[in-house]
């Protein structure tokens, strides 16, 4: 099928419900070299993977259950192979204990082990019948025969208990909490998590987020990177629903305590005299561009409705890009009055450590 | 002059325009798309890190050299390129590989402004003692970041285990100590010799008027003295320097990466060795082979496995990669799988259909604004047309990927594996 792709993955974000992602993508009708009707034919072929899996008596195949069961565990464990996501990982324990996002998404170790073929068959027929079901298409096609083989499709699955999407703010810890992580490396990495849970200006929490770590241009970029050379990467996002702002950097370890230093500096440095014009003007400007940039790309165009369905109003690009015109600087100065931190998390070598 | 180029595979056409100072440049407006993007580089990579100037002595330089220049192509005596990119919301960003330095933005608005900032800065370095030594605290500390990762380090290994002279062995960042030996004379030289407009181009594709391009290109880029510089000739041995490369770091299981040694041509043979060996290697070991379904089944690689081929100036090699409790049993089965394939090639259908997915893969990379300015650049670099590739793997045919099989020798193969003290 001219290497289309059929591929699944899970995830937490950004709903407290774990999601289960299937993503299609296929080459247009036109260009297939003998006349077929691709897109027809993948629909049909994620119509026979759902309703006919290698499964039988209630139960998944034995043999592909325990090939999966082990692939499942080497992708849990492979985590340390990548010394960021593994911070991510760990520090996300602890900023988020107690809360869906503390968890990976793919489980643990421990719970991958005690998959079955019976309870992995029993648990995607739950999916099937009682999660929400999202279909996004995008492409140059009216999409006649994806409709078609997709409502039939559904005619043929009981549906019944509809999960309900939710997503909750994350609470801001009394005091904050230190974690130190080692691992025999020479670099260090630091994430520090900061939390406004009051703070409901999304608009004025994205651009905040911008202008402290998010661009080129930004006070981490400018000041932590260029002025202080201290590394080479210190970024920071945010989490709408969280509203939790991330910050996080690669250093020397003898440098951890001046670069957490050099963070809070320019947190507090916002919170205190607020951002310039020419800061709040680059950030509208780079907001602008990367909402362009999402009508050339399907991904980015599913990417940017299914993040939005559990909210009260769903914007066009264009809307949105109207509300983050209308922030000012005041607003964005508020909001960085409202964050507070919450978790700082260190993984660093073990001599460093000691 | 400007030539049109129609390619009827994927129904554009790509305008090629050579400024009066030498530059090449690759156009392809992209009907429909709302951003543009564009890429200006230089043919100067890691691997040239000795060279002489119009029949002068052999320059040596530090390793890591291209990249630290490309850090400080950034700065200026005034703002500098991230500022100037930020007033128009441009992404803007840069990177160095082994046989080319590439300086690029992708934006929404501003075409005409942003070409503006990226020929000017890329065309007026300014490399002062101070600002030089500023970027090595910056530089080393990226140096660090590639140490603790394992996929970088696997393939890095491989490569100083493939090529006993080839600078490709390398690190393109260098080390800490090499990097330490940078000035500002370093970069001067090196600019002076390769930042020449002869050797460099420009590729630009999606939502803009060429007639811009031509215009900016023509009033911004100067010309300069052409100079003839000479890259240092290394005599690679055609066989791997190491047949086993083996690294201990904190993995959960072990990682490889193992490519197969081969002859480097170039220009169009070589896109057409890349083409059927991408074929070959996807037909052998690809997700669809039977090794990939046999070896997934009892345990011995997981859904990680890929294969590939990896091109560039002066180095050529198919290769695997993926993770294993047992990686030499792999290598050794898929040495055993090349042999049974050339005592039994695979079918015609089998092709046919492997040929088609590369060709879908093809199609599909012009659904994308940067991915058609990569391929174009891609192109350029090799001194090929810019559909060559696209052409190429439309017109691959059975006959030519059998002679890559038995050209391919399965014993002349390095292995680099990164395994934990608990593995």
């Amino acid at each position: 099928m001219y290497n289309a792709s059929l591929t699944s993955n899970t995830t937490f974000s950004p709903w407290d419900q774990r999601s289960v992602v299937i993503n299609a993508s296929v080459l247009d009708n036109r260009y297939a070299l003998d006349g077929e009707n691709l897109e027809a034919e993948m629909c049909e072929l994620i119509r026979e993977c759902l309703l006919f899996p290698n499964a039988d008596s209630n139960k998944f195949d034995d043999i592909l259950t325990s090939l999966m069961k082990v692939e499942l565990i080497d992708t849990i464990d492979s985590v340390i192979n990548d010394k960021s996501a593994y911070a991510a990982q760990h520090a996300n324990e602890t900023a988020y204990r107690g809360e869906p996002m503390e968890r990976s998404a793919l489980g643990t170790h421990e719970e991958a082990e005690q998959v079955t073929a019976q309870s992995a068959y029993a648990a995607y027929r739950k999916l099937l019948e009682t999660s929400r079901v999202e279909i996004f298409v995008s492409g140059c096609s009216e999409f006649d025969d994806a409709k078609r083989i997709f409502t039939e499709m559904f005619k043929e699955i009981p549906r019944h208990d509809i999960c309900e999407l939710s997503t909750s703010v994350s609470p801001l810890k009394p005091q904050t909490e230190y974690v130190s992580d080692t691992l025999p490396m020479q670099q260090a990495i630091i994430r520090m998590y900061f939390k406004a849970p009051e703070c409901e200006d999304r608009e004025a929490r994205g651009l905040f987020a911008m202008i402290l770590g998010g661009m080129t241009t930004s006070r981490f970029f400018m000041n932590i990177r260029e002025k202080q050379s201290l590394c080479y990467y210190c970024s920071g996002f945010s989490n709408k629903y969280k509203r939790t702002l991330t910050a996080y950097a690669g250093v020397e370890p003898d440098n951890i305590k001046r670069c957490e230093e050099a963070i809070l500096t320019e947190l507090h440095d916002i919170a205190e005299n607020g951002v310039s014009d020419e800061e709040l003007h680059t950030a509208k400007l780079e907001y602008y561009n990367r909402i362009s940039t999402i009508y050339d790309s399907m991904g980015a165009m599913i990417s940017w409705y299914l993040n939005q369905l559990t909210d009260e109003q769903i914007f066009t690009p264009e809307e949105f890009r109207e509300r983050i015109t209308a922030v000012d600087s005041a607003r964005i100065q508020a909001v960085a009055k409202m964050f507070k931190l919450d978790t700082v998390y260190t993984l660093s070598g073990e001599e460093a450590a000691q | 002059m400007i030539e049109k180029i129609y390619n009827d595979i994927v129904k554009e056409t790509c305008l090629k325009y050579v400024t009066e100072s030498g530059v090449l440049v690759y156009m392809l407006p992209m009907d429909g798309y709302s951003t543009a993007a564009a890429q200006f580089t230089a043919r100067f990579g890691s691997q040239d890190n000795g060279f002489s100037i119009n029949g002068g002595e052999f320059i040596h330089v530090p390793d890591g050299t291209a990249h630290y220049l490309e850090h400080k192509l950034f700065e200026s005596e005034e703002k500098d390129a991230f500022s100037l990119f930020a007033q128009t919301g441009a992404y803007c960003n840069a990177g160095t590989s082994f046989d080319y330095t590439q300086y690029y933005f992708n934006c929404a608005n501003d075409f005409q402004k942003n070409l503006e900032i990226l020929l000017n800065f890329v065309n007026d370095p300014y490399f002062t003692p101070e600002n030089v030594e500023k970027e090595r605290g910056i530089i080393g500390q990226e140096i660090t970041m590639y140490r603790d990762n394992p996929s970088w380090r696997v393939f890095t290994n491989l490569l100083e285990g493939i090529y006993s002279v080839n600078p490709m062995r390398n690190d393109i960042a260098g080390t800490v100590e090499s990097i330490a030996q940078i000035t500002d004379k370093t970069l001067y030289d090196c600019y002076n010799a390769f930042y020449n407009p002869s050797n460099m181009f420009i590729c630009v594709s999606g939502n803009f008027n060429p007639d811009t391009v031509i215009e900016t290109c023509e009033r911004l880029i100067p010309k300069r003295e052409t100079l003839k510089v000479e890259r240092m000739k290394f005599d690679e041995p055609a066989r791997v320097a190491k047949k086993r490369m083996e690294l201990k770091m904190p993995v959960s299981k072990p990682i490889f990466e193992a490519a197969f040694k081969c002859h480097t041509k170039s220009g169009l043979a070589k896109i057409e060795d890349y083409v059927h060996y991408d074929i070959l290697f996807e037909l052998l070991f690809g997700t669809s082979s039977e090794f990939f379904e046999r070896m997934r089944e009892n345990g011995s690689i997981n859904e990680e496995f890929a294969d590939g081929v990896s091109s560039g100036l002066g180095h050529f090699f198919p290769f695997v990669r993926g993770e294993s409790d047992d990686p030499d049993f792999v290598l050794s089965e898929m040495q055993k799988e090349i042999r049974a394939f050339k005592a039994v090639p695979f079918s015609r259908e089998d092709f046919e259909c492997i040929k088609r997915s590369s060709y879908g893969s093809m199609v599909r990379d012009f659904n994308n604004v940067s991915s058609v300015a990569d391929t174009l650049s891609e192109a350029a670099l090799e001194d090929i047309p810019p559909f060559a590739v696209i052409d190429a793997t439309a017109n691959a045919n059975y006959e030519k990927t059998l002679e890559c099989l038995y050209a391919l020798d399965e014993d002349n193969v390095c292995i680099s594996i990164i395994s934990s003290e608990d593995n």
